[in-house]
């Protein structure tokens, strides 16, 4: 008898009460575990998290499962969301379990510096605003203006990361090919808040948010262009609760309009493979699969193939729900499967749509010795490569 | 018999391609004598019925014999007022399975004829056995199943009685508070509304009540039940019965290892009602408050010292039990401690709207149940699900205790059958005595499956009992909750209703439904053995004082399982017996042995076997030509006479195909398959006095739905057959 654990449901219904609404939902099939993307790595994560055990620690109030291998493990992918049959929705309830961690002090090593980051800087890189538009170099980049149409939104990741910044050049590029009224804010822009949220810091999220709907209304934004679906995903989904109502569109959204209207064009016959990754937050999340297939489409001489888990069973690259800032050991990594999967395909690029996923993937490719084979591009980046 | 007998051949669905018509009229004509054979390019069309009809009326036809599809298909259209119809199955066993224009395949469609010829020598258009009946029905048990068959046979115009036990109709669901949601969105709890019905019950002017009473005895049969009410010391004549006794909750104080009767604070989900009922929702020890409620479901269910089965409700009792609680302190926490929740239905619904009130679910393996240290208990489990011990301290433990039948404690119908006074369930043993023990055997059915229910045919025959006019409905046959026992009270009210119907005009009722056969006795050469008497699966047979059988018409069912039991064959019916099987086999012609073409008799159960065969014709599957199919009512009538007769007439093997046994059984008589068995077990000492190896006698269970293995059960037959080389009784 000493060793059982007594529950303490109060616990259980403040997370609840912290956004887990769905928490007692759950049954206890284990479909979420199941079809959890870690079952498919050999690891100590694989071993140590499982949605279903975790969820019903947090209704009987029980804990254990604090650890960066279990409770900060989910990549939010929401595989699991899209298969529970009692519409559970896992992921608001590992947030809200993180959440109630962190209001009483406890930030995991990895997230404690990125948090300062973005307490300080207003983006999760550890760099200044004021190199928030280093990524633009030589390129002709207008500013928003009340005239302008659209406002980019870079993602952080593509205003500071080396390799991530051709990404928001890519996009620049085509908005200019293109003919589009857009313009980017700047160093005033904060960092959208998504994955801060994700990890429980739901005050520094609140802040991040609401210091963005100010500035975009100050500057009489209606609507946004984002590079990353995760930056979509919040503006659409979660500002419009803190008072921000933008008309929100990821590039590849526009980009197939344009395409469709005969505004943009690509001339150069690439005489590609390519495979198309899903990022969990433009396709589950957003329910975006077909603008970014027919983007490629339209690349003269490209053959896009389908990766075998595709659309709404894609698998996850591994950096949501804040683990693109933490470390994965090699052979864990969900990147690893898509770059294999893509080479199963024959593909010679791997191509997607959101910073996180290739900045996952590429480092799956170089860990997995894979640079000669394949390479891992973003959508625009391709477009780019075929503009005549 | 003489008959004026009158062929026909349809030749539509591929059967006038299949075989040479001419060839097969000729034997019609000539080797069985039938009065015309005449064939037809669609019998069963407005202008084939009127072809037929044509003959009858203008040649006197008594018999219309017609080769065609299987007589299980187009019973409707293939009937001409009261005249006599056979059916030889030309199509589904004949044309769909076998090669067309062959010269084995034209053997066997003129073997049918020979075999129909041969059977009609030795019988009979069944005369029906007609009495004067009652169509009151008695109706046992005042409960919600109870009071819904009355209304519902006394809607149908029916005189009923109802005998109730208690001072009050209304049943278990006197004590029930509230009842389950059964509104669409399943959310809201529904007020106990039992009262309306006693109403409408005790304001009908069809329906008599007698309460504080019990059934007396029973006697007589189907149609003229003679029933004593004791308690109002009434006499009452009834036809047929509904049994609606319902259930009793399990006997928790057999749950000592819950806390039981061990802690002040652990109660059943049957005293809960009682305590929701009197607004007393409190700790039992001290009056305190319920802060914390666990249940414990299946207390005492699927648990093999307890009750092994489920009891469908529990689940959702405790579900709605929660909403006691939360109506009461919306502060108070509850825990379901489950083995498997089992929401059937819209109850699924009512389980999801529990869970997002906050009610916590566990998959546990109770460890204890003790008294906590200031009142309330304390429960450890195994939490399943987390894989680690947990200790929950509460207020109340509620025990989700199951449903037994009424009918398993107590006597409740006392009936006067020689084969005891009370409905069989299947865990009731079964005494089969062979041909040359003195000793019974018993066969031991101890059935987990159905603890202790009434079923006679759980699977496709609800309401049925093995007590031809007395269906039971609602817990009593099954564990099930309101809803569904007044589905049940329906259709048991109308079988009841249908049964006297069907024997007031000399039918038999299900299965063999508007059968006007039965079995006659020739009573003057019976030894008294009783194998009849005890092996009847429905109780048909009464005994005098020297053990001679005493027949009942209305309680048979006409499966003539007393024909198998009878060592004397003095048992038959007008149109099927010993005999008529006999002939059917002497009419079959078996080749001599230089013509290499063996013969193989099989007795087909015409409830499972003979539909598979169908249903393997239907998909065109092809098996061997050389097996002669003779379809019985029930492989329980077997007569080792047959393969006695069969081996020494030089057939090279003898198959036997009947329905599966067993618990999850589909025999239409209960025991037929199992009888076979046990009757076949005997056919060794046959076989070894014609020195013939045992391997040509084969018995198969075939399961209705597994039609696609008959073929291959028949063809590796043929094949052993053929290692075995030809029968040596052969000419």
């Amino acid at each position: 008898m000493s060793d059982a654990q007594n529950p303490e449901p109060e616990l259980g219904e403040a997370i609840a009460e912290m956004g887990a609404e769905t928490l007692y939902w759950c049954m206890q099939c284990g479909l979420c575990t199941g079809g959890c993307p870690w079952r498919l790595t050999d690891g100590d994560i694989n071993k140590e998290f499982n949605a279903r055990k975790l969820q019903h620690q947090g209704q009987l109030g029980l804990e254990g499962y604090e650890s960066d291998n279990n409770l900060f493990a989910c990549t939010t992918c929401g595989l699991c969301v899209a298969r529970c049959p009692r519409d559970v929705n896992a992921i608001d309830n590992i947030r809200s379990i993180r959440m109630m961690l962190a209001e009483g002090g406890t930030v995991p090593q990895s997230y404690r510096p990125i948090v300062g980051s973005l307490t300080d800087n207003g983006n999760p890189w550890m760099e200044t605003r004021d190199k928030r538009t280093a990524w633009i170099k030589d390129l002709d980049v207008p500013t928003y203006t009340e005239d302008t149409e659209y406002l980019l939104y870079v993602c952080c990741t593509s205003c500071y990361d080396a390799r991530s910044q051709k990404i928001a050049r890519a996009v620049a590029t085509l908005l200019n090919k293109a003919g589009v009224s857009w313009g980017i804010i700047g160093e005033e822009e904060s960092c959208c808040g998504e994955s801060i949220r994700k990890i429980g810091q739901e005050e520094l999220f609140t802040t991040l948010a609401e210091g963005n709907i100010e500035l975009f209304k100050s500057k009489g934004v209606k609507k946004i262009i984002t590079t990353s679906p995760h930056c979509l995903y919040t503006f659409a989904n979660e500002y419009p609760e803190l008072g921000g109502e933008f008309e929100v569109q990821h590039y590849t959204q526009l980009l197939a309009a344009l395409i469709r209207d005969g505004k943009l064009k690509m001339d150069k016959d690439l005489d590609l493979t390519v495979a198309f990754h899903d990022p969990c937050y433009l396709g589950r999340h957003c329910d975006i699969y077909q603008d970014p297939r027919e983007v490629l489409a339209a690349l003269p001489g490209t053959r896009v193939m389908e990766m075998t888990r595709n659309r709404e069973s894609s698998i996850c690259c591994g950096g949501g729900g804040g683990r693109v800032w933490m470390e994965t050991p090699p052979g864990e990594r969900f990147g690893d499967l898509r770059v294999n999967d893509a080479l199963a395909h024959d593909a010679s690029v791997l191509v997607t749509t959101c910073p996180y996923c290739t900045i996952m993937m590429e480092a799956s490719v170089l860990g997995l010795d894979k640079d000669e084979e394949i390479a891992v591009k973003d959508v625009a980046e391709l477009l780019v490569d075929a503009l005549a | 018999m003489e008959h004026k007998l009158g062929v026909y051949i349809c030749t539509g669905c591929g059967i006038g391609d299949a075989i040479d018509i001419e060839a097969v009229a000729k034997i019609a004509t000539d080797d069985v004598k039938a009065a015309l054979c005449k064939n037809h390019e669609c019998l069963c069309s407005e202008e084939g019925h009127a072809f037929v009809q044509a003959d009858i009326d203008g040649e006197g036809l008594d018999v219309v014999a017609l080769a065609a599809c299987s007589m299980r298909e187009k019973q409707a259209e293939l009937t001409w007022g009261d005249t006599w119809v056979e059916r030889i199955n030309y199509r589904e066993q004949l044309a769909w399975c076998h090669e067309p224009n062959d010269e084995d395949t034209q053997w066997l469609a003129e073997d049918y004829i020979r075999m129909l010829g041969a059977r009609l020598g030795v019988t009979s258009k069944p005369v029906p056995h007609i009495e004067e009946m009652s169509d009151r029905v008695l109706v046992v048990g005042g409960g919600i199943t109870g009071m819904n068959a009355a209304l519902f046979a006394a809607k149908a115009g029916k005189e009923v009685v109802i005998v109730e036990k208690e001072d009050a109709l209304g049943g278990f669901l006197k004590r029930v508070h509230k009842r389950f949601p059964v509104l669409p969105p399943y959310e809201e709890l529904e007020d106990n509304d039992i009262a309306s019905t006693v109403e409408a019950v005790a304001d009908h002017d069809k329906i008599t009540v007698y309460l504080s009473s019990t059934i007396g005895k029973i006697d007589g049969a189907p149609g003229n039940f003679d029933v004593t009410v004791d308690g109002a010391g009434a006499s009452e004549k009834v036809g047929s019965i509904v049994m609606a006794a319902g259930f009793t909750p399990y006997d928790a104080s057999k749950l000592t290892h819950l806390g039981y009767g061990e802690v002040k604070d652990v109660v059943t989900s049957v005293e809960l009602e009682d305590m929701a009922s009197e607004g007393k929702l409190v700790r039992p020890s001290d009056e305190g408050d319920l802060d914390t409620v666990v249940f414990i479901q299946c207390a005492g269910s699927r648990d093999a010292d307890h009750l092994p089965y489920c009891s469908t409700t529990c689940c959702s009792v405790s579900l709605k039990q929660t909403q006691y609680i939360a109506d009461a302190n919306d502060e108070a926490k509850t825990y379901v401690l489950y083995k498997d929740m089992r929401t059937p239905g819209q109850w699924e619904t009512f389980y999801q709207q529990v869970q997002k009130q906050g009610t916590i679910f566990v998959k546990s393996e109770i460890k204890s149940v003790v008294a906590g240290d200031d009142g309330g208990a304390v429960v450890t489990i195994e939490d399943v699900l987390l894989g680690e011990d947990v200790e929950i301290e509460c207020d109340l433990v509620v025990l989700a205790v199951g449903q037994v039948p009424a009918c398993k404690s107590e006597q409740l119908l006392k009936l006067g059958y020689r084969q005891g006074p009370e409905l069989p369930s299947m865990d009731a043993k079964l005494e089969v005595k062979s041909d040359d023990d003195e000793e019974a055997e018993v066969v031991d059915r101890k059935d987990e499956v159905t603890g202790g229910f009434p079923n006679s045919h759980f699977i496709c025959f609800p309401y049925e009992t093995r007590r031809t006019g007395i269906y039971a409905a609602g817990p009593v046959r099954q564990p099930m909750d309101i809803a569904s026992a007044v589905d049940d009270a329906a259709g048991a009210a109308f079988k009841a209703i249908k049964s006297v119907a069907l024997m007031s005009e000399g039918k038999s009722v299900h299965p063999r439904v508007g059968d006007m056969s039965w079995p006659d006795f020739a009573l003057q050469r019976c030894t008294q053995c009783k194998r009849c008497t005890e092996e009847c699966p429905f109780g048909a047979l009464d005994e005098d004082e020297k053990g001679t059988p005493k027949p009942n018409p209305t309680r048979c069912r006409r499966c003539g399982i007393c024909m198998g039991a009878c060592p004397e064959r003095i048992v038959g019916f007008a149109d099927y017996s010993v005999q008529s099987i006999n002939s059917m086999i002497k009419g079959i012609y078996v080749a001599e042995e230089w013509e290499e073409k063996p013969a193989v008799l099989c007795l087909v159960c015409e409830n499972d076997a003979y539909p598979a065969l169908d249903m393997a014709g239907t998909a065109r599957m092809k098996y061997s030509p050389f097996v002669r199919f003779v379809t019985m009512r029930c492989l329980g009538g077997l007569n080792l006479q047959w393969i006695a007769d069969a081996m020494a007439k030089g057939f090279d093997g003898v198959l036997l195909l009947g329905c599966k046994a067993g618990d999850d059984y589909q025999c239409h008589f209960i025991q037929g398959s199992e009888l076979a068995q046990t009757r076949l077990s005997k056919v060794q000492e046959t076989l070894d006095r014609l020195m013939l190896e045992s391997e040509r006698v084969a018995f198969h269970e075939i399961e209705i739905d597994n039609f696609g293995a008959v073929p291959g059960i028949i063809d590796d037959f043929m094949e052993k057959l053929e290692a075995l080389g030809p029968n040596p009784f052969k000419d």
